[in-house]
């Protein structure tokens, strides 16, 4: 009956799939090639309403394996993609910027400009504006491309210096390059998302020309607005952007703060660090400590000598000055169950003491400081300092005897 | 050495012509009502029936003589119907017998009333239970995590590893087994083993301070042991939990020793800490983002030591274990941010910490995602795995300096096993921002299932094929891999444990990666393809004879588990024919030495002339009384209702005690389930107390053939000190008769008890099963009991308000 023979279709084709991946997840890409010539058939009675049709897999499969097969020639691949670009129009446009994808992937960013611009043109009914997130993409790629060959003629000018009239057209072929690439760069930043690559970009388009306000206000929007994902590049490159300005102290921290607030373990937080302790504001060092600790709980700090260092220094100058020693116990009331066994654990003394000396120097400063001089760290790394005659260990452990009361007063 | 398979389809699904031409339309399974409720009234006739049975017991004789006048008018003769049933039964049970019309008169006659059981509600149960089980056959998540472990060797030390994982019957015996790591891996030593009371699901490791931490999960416990690193050093058990609701989640941190993460099916999520206890972080049985109704949790540790990952099939949250009410944002949905399927559900998170410290793995049944808790909601990186079933198991190998990072996904009942390898160079920000996003290196691969070696086998008998077929294709139960490399020689060795307890061993060999086929221009690019992949091995010369003959080893190991006779397989049956065991024949040996004694004090009375006041000796109690086999505490119901009768109320009474033990039965019957539930997967075990260090006398060295194969049936169990005398049985949970008293059977104190002559045959006969039984051992005081186990933990309570059960207080 025909109910049966479409089940038998059905799962004909069901099982001819799973030989397909079967030998893609093995690498076996002829045998692959072969099965997917048979699944071809499955294009027939395409009624399945599945979330991936028939076409669309022959799309994903078809490309992946002229990717990787040995005899596959460019020319195949695009041919191969000329057809699926007709094979489905709802997704006509996804399938173009794969394409450009592959070209660009081997270099022929002529062809793939040329395939951008063609699919920027296509116009096929309500198809169009139902593939409008995808127009926006293939618009984005085309002005990245645009930057691309700006800023190689950019090189080329500053190669050449002030000398010579042919500047003058390059000068100007630049700037057509500048205009289509910012029209295009400044329309899919508009769209909430994650657009680092293009916001990069713009902003350093921008700057060239020196309309710095109106890189500021990208930025800004970039990483203020709240539609958009949470991004703490966006305050990095905001961050950059005014160190590169210039600007003040104060709203270079205030960039810093909010990126703090996000990722208190991001590796900006030294930088943050430093200009903080170096503030004459009470307040401002204050948070240099909280943000020096907030960093040091996370795992990839452990072994940061650098940051290490800097929370030496800070519990250092603070014991000396014998002010403001709540900012430490306040710090380390949170602090005291568990890291003791995180960071000043007998084990990791030994190790550090085996792998880096002046990190181990640093961190039997502050576990000195919080623990006292009792401590398993500080007692294992002073104890092999002196044994090895190091100057440096020898005054870390007369610092720390002579302020071993600080310890009671924090731990009290 | 045998191996107890997970229910089938067909234990659970209704089976006959009429039903399979009803479903050939329709999908969808019929589940087998009927059969499972004549299960209940075979295995509990006590609660089915017991009631009117004792209201009627004056009306049934079950003697063999002739009923006399006055009685026949009240009396039915059952005994024939017995008779009937027993032929019935040696007939198989089948049905086109004239024979049987007696039984059907009887049931038509008797069906609607005889059993008292709220049938609506064991309906119901057993309804709710027919569709978990169902639910579970189709996706059985509680393998979540996977059973095996990998302790690695410490860096420069011998290549000695360990491998943790269960195996057993029951798959409830903590192996650790020292694996040298070789041409071919093989096991060094005897594994030290640890008896458990209840089906290991998953097994997770962490190390930390060159020390290993393993935490063991079991449906209703959760125990820790630690590892010291040195190569040969005991495991020592830390500590056990118990919960109250299945948990379904253990994970053991990266950060700091003896820290653990738990979750329950109630949707709780601790931490529990060695030191400190358990931690609730969280409460809600609602899950996260919309609602589902799988009561799966998950949860992981973070970059952060004080942050932990928790996770529902919706989607993965962080909170801050320091303040988990305010602190917590969202790491990943399903939904459009991740441009997830529809039905798309969260099945594995995995936190990637050793790859990179702020990434995370999040396996769902379509993709896999790579997450950066920097830029929660937005993953890093997405691929469709393409697998049959949903990856239940992970593994992550992290690459040294830049290179790539492998990771290895599992699937339980269809074997599969996918290899992948991703970069992380995601957000090299501060040095100026190199753009390359976090991607997959080269195309993933599949790698060879358990069974898929069946066919590089030499050929069987067929019926030993079969069978060796069925072991083969035994779900995945847990997956563990290690990276090695022998100077130039780069390999990756993959242990698979399957459900029946074996593991089984892959190398994968690495090859310099072929320059890629010229592409048509001469710019030299690299293709994403020709990246350094592992391939399996064709052949490797020198491992292949080792290999054949460990093989050869196990299959022996395993034919000889098949040819002995299956232990217990069947319940044990109550002989109705030895109505007297020989304790019984041997009568009164003369009198106890209660009555001598009072013999003596009696006659050295009356020869004083005095007299006796009080007839109990100072010093000795008398023997407690036998319960009675009618309900402890209140009046028996039958001198209630003669009572009533006599007072006129009869019908109130009968209403009232119908009633009253309607709801009464219902709540006992909730209780029960509640109880049968906690105690599923724990059905062969003797809940026992010794969870002794053992080494096996028996030489075993193969680590890809489970231990249970080498010493089929129990291992000796050598007793540590202080545990119960070696050759006595592990303390039992009490049958729930009173413990028959020898003289209880005697013809002449059933007469005293004024039990009619009929009766005591039947009652003799009962209790006479009993006391073939084993010997009780006398009961451990739980304090002491808990000593024995654990020296230096104790263990704790999951919830505070729980009373004390019946079930021995110490799991593992």
């Amino acid at each position: 009956s025909s109910n049966e023979h479409k089940l038998n279709f059905k799962k004909s084709k069901e099982a001819c799939l799973s030989y397909i991946q079967d030998a893609l997840l093995q690498k076996q890409w002829k045998r692959a090639a072969e099965f997917l010539t048979c699944y071809v058939e499955s294009l027939e009675k395409d009624y399945s309403r599945e979330h991936i049709g028939p076409s669309e897999m022959i799309w994903r499969i078809g490309t992946e394996i002229l990717w990787h097969h040995s005899q596959s020639k460019m020319k195949e691949f695009n041919c191969f993609m000329e057809q699926m670009k007709t094979l489905g129009v709802k997704r006509y446009l996804k399938v173009c910027l794969e394409h450009v994808f592959h070209l660009l992937c081997n270099g022929q960013i002529d062809e793939a400009y040329q395939n951008l611009s063609l699919a920027e043109s296509w116009r096929f009914g309500e198809q169009t504006a139902i593939q409008d997130k995808e127009i926006k993409l293939i618009q984005a790629y085309r002005g990245l491309l645009d930057y691309c060959s700006w800023s190689k003629q950019k090189k080329i000018l500053l190669e050449h210096g002030e000398d010579g009239f042919a500047d003058l057209a390059v000068e100007q072929e630049m700037h057509g390059y500048f205009r289509k690439a910012a029209v295009n760069l400044k329309e899919i930043i508009k769209i909430p998302g994650v657009w680092d690559v293009f916001v990069k970009c713009y902003v350093d388009l921008l700057e060239f020309y020196g309309e710095h306000n109106e890189a500021r206000q990208v930025l800004n929007e970039y990483a203020y607005n709240s539609k958009f994902p949470a991004n703490p590049n966006a305050h990095v490159y905001l961050y950059q952007f005014l160190k590169r300005q210039g600007e003040s102290k104060k709203s270079l921290i205030s960039a810093l703060k909010i990126l703090h607030d996000i990722v208190p373990s991001h590796e900006l937080m030294i930088d943050f660090n430093t200009m903080l302790q170096k503030s004459k504001k009470r307040k401002k060092r204050h948070l240099g400590l909280e943000v020096i600790f907030a960093a040091l709980d996370y795992a990839g700090w452990k072994e940061n000598a650098k940051a290490w260092s800097c929370l030496a220094r800070q519990v250092k100058q603070i014991v000396i000055s014998e002010k403001h020693l709540d900012w430490i116990k306040q710090e380390w009331d949170s602090r005291k169950d568990w890291w003791t066994d995180f960071h000043f654990s007998h084990y990791l003394a030994k190790r550090n003491w085996q792998e880096n000396k002046s990190l181990s120097c640093e961190k039997a400063l502050v576990a000195g400081i919080l623990l006292g001089k009792d401590c398993k760290y500080f007692k294992y790394i002073s104890h092999q300092g002196c044994k090895a005659r190091l100057k440096r260990f020898r005054m870390l452990k007369k610092f720390v005897t002579r302020h071993n009361p600080v310890y009671l007063r924090i731990s009290g | 050495g045998c191996w107890i398979p997970s229910p089938a389809p067909q234990d659970i699904l209704y089976r006959s012509g009429l039903c399979r031409k009803l479903r050939a339309g329709k999908s969808g399974a019929t589940l087998d009502f009927a059969k499972q409720l004549g299960h209940f009234f075979v295995d509990h006739p006590e609660d089915a029936f017991g009631s009117l049975g004792r209201l009627l017991h004056k009306n049934f004789y079950l003697g063999n003589a002739k009923l006399k006048r006055p009685a026949r008018n009240s009396t039915i003769r059952m005994t024939a119907l017995v008779e009937d049933i027993d032929r019935l039964e040696a007939r198989r049970g089948c049905p086109r017998q004239h024979l049987a019309s007696r039984l059907r008169w009887f049931s038509h006659l008797c069906r609607d009333w005889l059993f008292e059981v709220p049938l609506g509600l064991l309906a119901d149960c057993l309804h709710e239970e027919l569709a978990q089980q169902w639910s579970n056959l189709l996706f059985d998540d509680s393998l979540t995590g996977g059973a095996l472990a990998w302790l690695p060797p410490e860096d420069g030390e011998t290549p000695v590893g360990r491998l943790v994982h269960p195996g057993g019957q029951a798959m409830n015996h903590l192996y650790f087994q020292d694996v040298v790591l070789e041409e071919l891996p093989h096991a060094r030593g005897s594994p030290a083993q640890f008896e458990l009371s209840g089906r290991i699901r998953q097994v997770a490791a962490a190390r930390v301070d060159g020390q290993d931490f393993v935490g063991v999960r079991s449906d209703y416990h959760c125990g820790v042991w630690r590892v010291p690193g040195k190569t040969g050093a005991v495991p020592a058990p830390l500590q056990v939990i118990r919960t109250d609701v299945p948990a379904s989640c253990l994970t053991v941190s990266p950060h700091l020793p003896g820290e653990l993460s738990v979750c329950t099916q109630s949707g709780t999520v601790y931490l529990w800490s060695i030191e400190t206890g358990l931690q609730q972080l969280r409460h809600d049985p609602q899950t996260m983002f919309f609602r589902d109704h799988s009561p799966w949790r998950w949860s992981d540790f973070t970059a952060h030591p004080r942050v932990l990952s928790c996770a529902d099939r919706t989607g993965l949250q962080c909170l801050d274990a320091r303040a988990p009410k305010r602190c917590h944002f969202d790491l990943f949905k399903v939904g459009e941010e991740a441009g997830c399927q529809q039905g798309e559900r969260v099945v594995l998170p995995m936190y990637l910490g050793r790859a990179h410290p702020s990434q995370y793995l999040v396996t769902t049944q379509f993709s896999m995602y790579v997450l950066d808790e920097r830029l929660p909601l937005v993953p890093v990186l997405k691929w469709a795995h393409m697998m049959k079933a949903p990856p239940l198991f992970a593994h992550l190998m992290p690459g040294k300096l830049g290179k790539s990072h492998k990771v290895l996904l599992g699937a339980s009942c269809t074997q599969e096993l996918l290899l992948l390898q991703y970069r992380d160079r995601f957000w090299g920000v501060s040095s100026g921002g190199s753009q390359s996003a976090c991607q997959l290196a080269g195309t993933p691969q599949k790698l060879h299932s358990i069974t898929g070696c069946l066919q590089h086998l030499p050929t069987q008998l067929p019926h030993r094929h079969h069978l060796l077929q069925q072991r083969l294709s035994a779900p995945a139960a847990g997956l563990a891999a290690t990276l090695q490399e022998n100077g130039p020689c780069k390999s990756m060795l993959i242990f698979q444990l399957s459900e029946a307890g074996d593991v089984f061993c892959q190398r994968l060999i690495h090859k310099a990666a072929q320059p890629p086929a010229p592409p048509s221009r001469d710019e030299a690019t690299t293709a994403p393809g020709s990246s350094p992949l592992f391939e399996a091995p064709a052949s490797s010369p020198h491992g292949l004879g080792t290999a054949a003959l460990q093989y050869r080893r196990w299959l022996r190991a395993l034919s000889r588990s098949w040819r002995e006779p299956p232990q217990h397989t069947w319940p044990p049956s109550l002989s109705q024919r030895r109505l007297f065991t020989h304790r019984d024949l041997e009568g009164p040996a003369g009198p106890s030495s209660l009555q001598k004694q009072m013999r003596q004090r009696l006659r050295q009375t009356m020869q004083e002339g005095g007299r006796i006041q009080q007839w109990e000796p100072l010093a000795l109690q008398p023997p407690p009384l036998p319960q009675t086999l009618e309900l402890a505490g209140g009046p028996d119901p039958l001198s209630n209702r003669l009572t009533a009768a006599w007072a006129g109320d009869w019908d109130q009474w009968w209403e009232e005690r119908t009633s009253f033990s309607v709801a009464q039965r219902q709540r006992a019957l909730r209780e029960r389930r509640r109880r049968q539930k906690r105690a599923q997967g724990r059905r062969s075990l003797s809940a026992s107390f010794t969870s002794s260090l053992t080494y096996q006398s028996e030489l075993s060295e193969l680590s890809d053939v489970g231990p249970s194969l080498l010493s089929p049936g129990r291992p000796p169990v050598l007793s540590q000190e202080g545990s119960p005398p070696a050759g006595s049985p592990p303390v039992r949970s009490h049958p729930p008769s009173p413990a028959p008293d020898e003289a209880l059977l005697s013809s002449q104190s059933l007469r005293c008890r004024g039990i009619p002559k009929e009766r005591r045959k039947t009652l003799r006969d009962y209790l006479s099963v009993w006391a073939e039984g084993p010997p009780e051992p006398p009961e451990l005081p739980g304090s002491q009991a808990s000593q024995l186990c654990f020296p230096s933990s104790q263990s704790q309570l999951s919830s505070a308000s729980q009373p004390c059960r019946k079930r021995p207080r110490m799991g593992f």
